[in-house]
């Protein structure tokens, strides 16, 4: 793959060169170099195509912090989404996009999900203790704990039998420990 | 607020529920379509200026499919990432399969068998035939010809027998692996092929019979929603919106992959860029799409159908009784997967929907450091904008319905 490196600063310039040669745009996306390689960490990566040339591929280094990179939509307005996708993202920052907002997230979403430093599962589910759902009529209590309350098998006290109906054949021994 | 005053409020404005704000003074409307409504194709919600019923402002809202899964696909290995990636555009699931396949193939610098390559193409062209299926009943469905729904689900419904019988799955399939495809086709896969094909080439004429000459679909259709040649460039179409505006671009045709360059078939372009004339390219698309399967039955070789490498492929059952050294290769491919050397790719199909791209880099580990895919209908719903607004809102619908946006791809 045709790759080029090019720092924020010159970014503008070198992309109204590249237009002026005959690439389009065809894909711009954020990358965290965290853990891949040295230096820079974030980045954004656009893929251009040429009718005769083919395919190349330009990173941009973001600068700064936040990182920032000038923007590109004034060029070619279909970055104008993939620059907010990747400022969703990743949290870079996208100097004179017209409108830099949440894209895919919600717009009071904190953090930047696809940073390497952002966990997966990291947002706490709430468990709210429910009785268990009470399929057949109550059976009877199992067993009791210390206390003398009747618990069922998962040392829930006062939760009904779960019943989950028996195996043909298997009926005499299914409730053997609650007689 | 009371409900009586809500009431009071409805009464003395005349709006219901979506409104989101009336400018008495200049008659404009704000309001709500969507995310929940049966015209616009899954969860998207367009923020509406309505003078009247001309649409004035048309602002797409998207992300209510958005499930992170770029984000999961970092935390699989990369075997396991090829069912992330089918549930995108999940109409167009062997596309997905086959541009991240692709892309993990040229990380990993291996071969895949001319077999493996047939049983790709073969696959991905009737998830063509399947895809702009889908369309052409919506399209029809949007326009008042419910008809068309039953006729395109009908046939839709023969080739997912097809994939269920290939695959096991009808939907979400993870069949188009790195190295080639996970299985071989099974006995009776030709005749199955051959039955689809001569039985689409017959109801295609028929849907053509149904819209193409309707005055009703026609002067629903023509002159609606043009995009005009330079729009479609600026704004990254691709695929038939692109082909539909007189941009020649076909990625089978001028970056071939696979065997498509063993392939005859025609691209076709017209100049037009209204609803009719995406229409138009789409129903010549999956006759060529026809041709292509021809070639494709006609060609198909014998042989591996995946790479065969050991440190890739996990050895057969029936190895696992004899060898050693099959039982930790089975045991290391099953619980770490195989490693993938450093670097990046950048990888691109043409999906029913246009250019589907997958930019993949590698760490060196066994699990993909970064897969972004490059949507076709995230890119090509930035056309809604320009070839809505001045038009009626019955023809948004019209142009929603012929872009053909496909939202677990736009929102992944």
């Amino acid at each position: 793959m045709r790759s080029g490196w090019t720092m924020a600063g010159n970014w503008r310039e070198r992309a109204r060169t590249l237009k002026d040669e005959g690439w389009w745009l065809v894909s711009y996306c954020g990358l965290d170099a965290l853990g891949l390689r040295g230096g820079s960490r974030f980045e954004a990566v656009a893929q251009f195509r040429h009718a005769t040339e083919g395919h190349r591929c330009i990173h941009v280094v973001a600068e700064g912090d936040p990182p920032t990179i000038p923007s590109i939509a004034a060029i070619w307005p279909t970055a104008n989404w993939m620059e907010r996708e990747a400022y969703d993202m990743f949290g870079i920052v996208f100097e004179g996009h017209p409108a830099l907002t949440r894209i895919l997230m919600p717009d009071d979403w904190e953090g930047w999900p696809l940073r390497k430093d952002y966990g997966v599962g990291k947002v706490t589910v709430e468990f709210v203790p429910q009785p268990f759902l009470q399929i057949d009529a109550p059976g009877q209590a199992s067993e009791t704990d210390g206390a003398g309350r009747e618990v069922d098998r998962l040392g829930q006290s006062g939760a009904p039998e779960r019943h989950w109906g028996t195996a043909p054949g298997a009926a005499d021994t299914a409730h053997e420990g609650s007689k | 607020m009371t409900s009586a005053q809500a009431i009071d409020k409805l009464e003395r404005d005349g709006h219901g529920a979506y409104v989101e704000s009336y400018d008495p003074d200049a008659q404009r409307m704000t309001l709500n379509m969507g995310p929940v409504h049966p015209a616009t194709h899954g969860v998207l919600r367009l923020l509406l200026e309505l003078d009247g019923e001309t649409v004035m402002k048309c602002e797409p809202i998207i992300g209510y499919l958005h499930t992170g899964m770029e984000k999961e696909c970092e935390d699989q290995n990369w075997r396991q990432a090829v069912t992330i990636v089918t549930r995108m555009d999940y109409l167009a699931q062997f596309s997905n399969e086959l541009v991240y396949s692709r892309a993990v193939d040229r990380l990993l610098d291996i071969d895949v068998p001319p077999r493996g390559r047939y049983i790709r193409v073969l696959m991905s062209e009737l998830n063509r035939l399947s895809s702009h299926l889908v369309w052409y009943g919506t399209q029809g469905l949007d326009m008042g010809a419910m008809s068309a729904l039953f006729y395109g689900f009908r046939e839709r419904e023969v080739i997912q027998d097809f994939n269920e019988m290939v695959t096991g799955l009808r939907m979400n399939n993870g069949y188009i692996i790195p190295g080639g495809v996970w299985e071989d086709l099974p006995d009776g896969w030709e005749p199955a092929v051959e039955s689809i094909l001569a039985l689409m080439s017959r109801r295609i004429e028929e849907y053509e019979e149904l819209l193409t000459f309707n005055p009703v679909f026609l002067e629903r259709t023509r002159g609606v929603g043009v995009i005009s040649k330079e729009v479609a460039l600026a704004l990254g179409a691709s695929g038939p919106i692109a082909r539909a505006s007189g941009i020649d671009l076909d990625l089978r045709r001028d970056a071939p992959y696979e065997v498509y360059d063993k392939l005859t078939f025609d691209v076709p372009t017209l100049t037009e860029g209204d609803v009719y004339a995406r229409y138009q390219v789409r129903m010549i698309e999956m006759r060529e799409s026809l041709k292509i399967l021809r070639q494709v039955v006609d060609g198909m070789p014998g042989g591996d159908y995946k790479n065969m490498d050991p440190k890739l492929t996990p050895p057969p059952r029936s190895e696992l009784n004899r060898s050693m050294e099959a039982v930790i290769h089975h045991f290391k491919l099953m619980t770490q997967g195989y490693t993938v050397p450093e670097g990046e790719v950048y990888e691109a199909v043409e999906s029913p929907r246009g250019e589907l791209g997958c930019y993949t880099v590698s760490s060196g580990g066994t699990a993909p450091h970064r897969v972004h895919v490059r949507d076709p209908s995230f890119a090509n719903l930035q056309l809604l904008p320009p070839a809505a607004i001045g038009g009626l809102v019955a023809d948004l619908i019209a142009v929603i319905a012929s872009l053909d946006p496909i939202m677990g791809g736009v929102d992944r």
